[in-house]
């Protein structure tokens, strides 16, 4: 099942966008601390995290440069309050973020979002599977004896 | 001819220009002040509005919802369709989460209220005359507006004793507050505790703002009040807050000290006297 990881450190926030996304298939695992989800990390594979940008320890960028080392894979996402160039220029650069989306956000805009997140991150995964089976087939057509 | 001596209506005109110019300054800090919480006060307004705004567009999905099955009540040929159309709607979850949705609608429109109101009382532009006023009220209007610039540098505590209501112009001893307050957070390099103090002792009462910050050296100390001296970037601090600041409290009768350990933290005390005394200027000038 395709996991989605949002982190706020504002609880409300992150009910109403567990409202927004519990008609999509997906499951949600939802921290209001950037600690608790970094352990999160270690636990799960994650399709697509979307986190906040200013939170009291650490702000998102970090958190997204983190999660990046711990799972390249995962689709990041910044949903912020604080729309000023620096903040999304560190988002761009230094996070890598595929959406840098601002509150108060359009619940449409932002569910398509992550589902365009969702989709290349499946994209990118069934590439990964695709070459590990062709890499594998073709060692296999290699090694056969002639 | 020999330039004469200034007259003592000389005198009084420029004492009165000195004191357009002192006004006119402290009214400028304090729209630079307003100016540079705004960015703040947007973020704090945004997550609410965000929330709120979402929470409104959920609701819609779930009153559809339920009108269907309200609807169906007229067209459903057996009640077996009906509570199939109750399930099929989760019922349950709706009910539940319906009530959460409100709840968090509402404190998030609170939320917006009190950064408002507090915006509103700070900027009391019209009340600039000496009043018997609530300091803690002031205390708490003010860290409404400096909010988002202290809660994520530090854990904000209050130490609050009794106090009586003081005579002062409370809209220019917020604006002390909050220049305390936003030095208190600018000082934390990391993360911290800006501690609030009040009590009342005899005829004065003692503001107290105390951070862990990365503290004031002794060559700086005794320089902090002085206009335009900052230890900031350039586009960061103005360098009139703690000298205004000093003029305010000055003008109030009272008194305004640091203490600062480097590496530990300062502590700014305001001393104010509850009553000012009657040959002051009543006229809040």
């Amino acid at each position: 099942m395709i996991r989605i990881q949002l982190v706020d450190d504002e609880p409300n926030i992150l009910s109403s966008l567990r409202r927004l996304l519990k008609p999509q298939d997906w499951q949600i695992d939802t921290f209001n601390n950037v600690e608790d989800a970094l352990g999160s990390l270690l636990e799960h594979e994650y399709a697509v995290i979307v986190s906040d940008y200013q939170m009291p320890t650490a702000d998102g960028v970090t958190y997204l440069q983190f999660a990046k080392q711990k799972q390249p894979n995962a689709i990041r996402l910044v949903l912020s309050a604080y729309g000023d160039r620096e903040s999304m220029i560190k988002a761009i650069n230094q996070a890598e973020v595929y959406r840098y989306l601002s509150k108060p956000w359009d619940d449409y805009e932002l569910v398509a979002a992550i589902k365009s997140a969702v989709d290349l991150y499946q994209l990118h995964k069934e590439n990964q599977q695709l070459r590990e089976e062709n890499d594998a087939q073709r060692a296999l057509i290699e090694n056969w004896p002639r | 001819m020999a330039p004469t001596a200034p007259t003592q209506s000389d005198q009084d005109a420029l004492n009165a220009r000195l004191e357009q110019a002192n006004r006119q300054l402290i009214q400028s800090e304090k729209l630079a002040a307003i100016g540079q919480l705004a960015a703040g006060v947007a973020h704090e307004i945004n997550n609410p509005v965000g929330y709120v705004y979402s929470n409104l567009q959920s609701l819609e999905g779930y009153l559809n919802d339920l009108f269907r099955l309200t609807e169906a009540v007229d067209s459903a040929k057996s009640l077996e369709d009906l509570r199939l159309i109750k399930q099929n709607i989760d019922y349950d979850y709706l009910r539940d989460d319906l009530k959460d949705l409100l709840a968090e609608s509402r404190e998030g429109i609170e939320r917006v209220k009190t950064i408002i109101s507090a915006m509103k009382d700070f900027s009391h532009i019209e009340e600039e005359s000496f009043k018997l006023a609530d300091l803690h009220r002031g205390i708490e209007t003010t860290l409404n507006v400096v909010n988002n610039e202290l809660k994520y540098k530090a854990d904000v505590v209050r130490e609050f004793g009794e106090l009586p209501d003081v005579e002062c112009i409370i809209s220019q001893i917020n604006q002390v507050i909050m220049n305390l307050l936003v030095n208190a957070a600018q000082a934390i390099e990391e993360f911290g505790r800006i501690v609030v103090r009040t009590r009342h002792s005899g005829d004065v009462v003692v503001i107290e703002v105390e951070d862990t910050g990365k503290g004031i050296s002794q060559d700086h100390l005794h320089r902090i009040f002085e206009p335009f001296f900052t230890t900031k970037p350039v586009g960061k601090g103005t360098g009139l807050g703690l000298s205004l600041s000093f003029n305010i409290i000055e003008k109030h009768n009272g008194d305004i000290t640091a203490v600062s350990t480097p590496d530990q933290g300062t502590c700014f005390r305001i001393t104010l006297p509850i009553v000012q005394p009657q040959q002051a200027d009543h006229d809040g000038r």
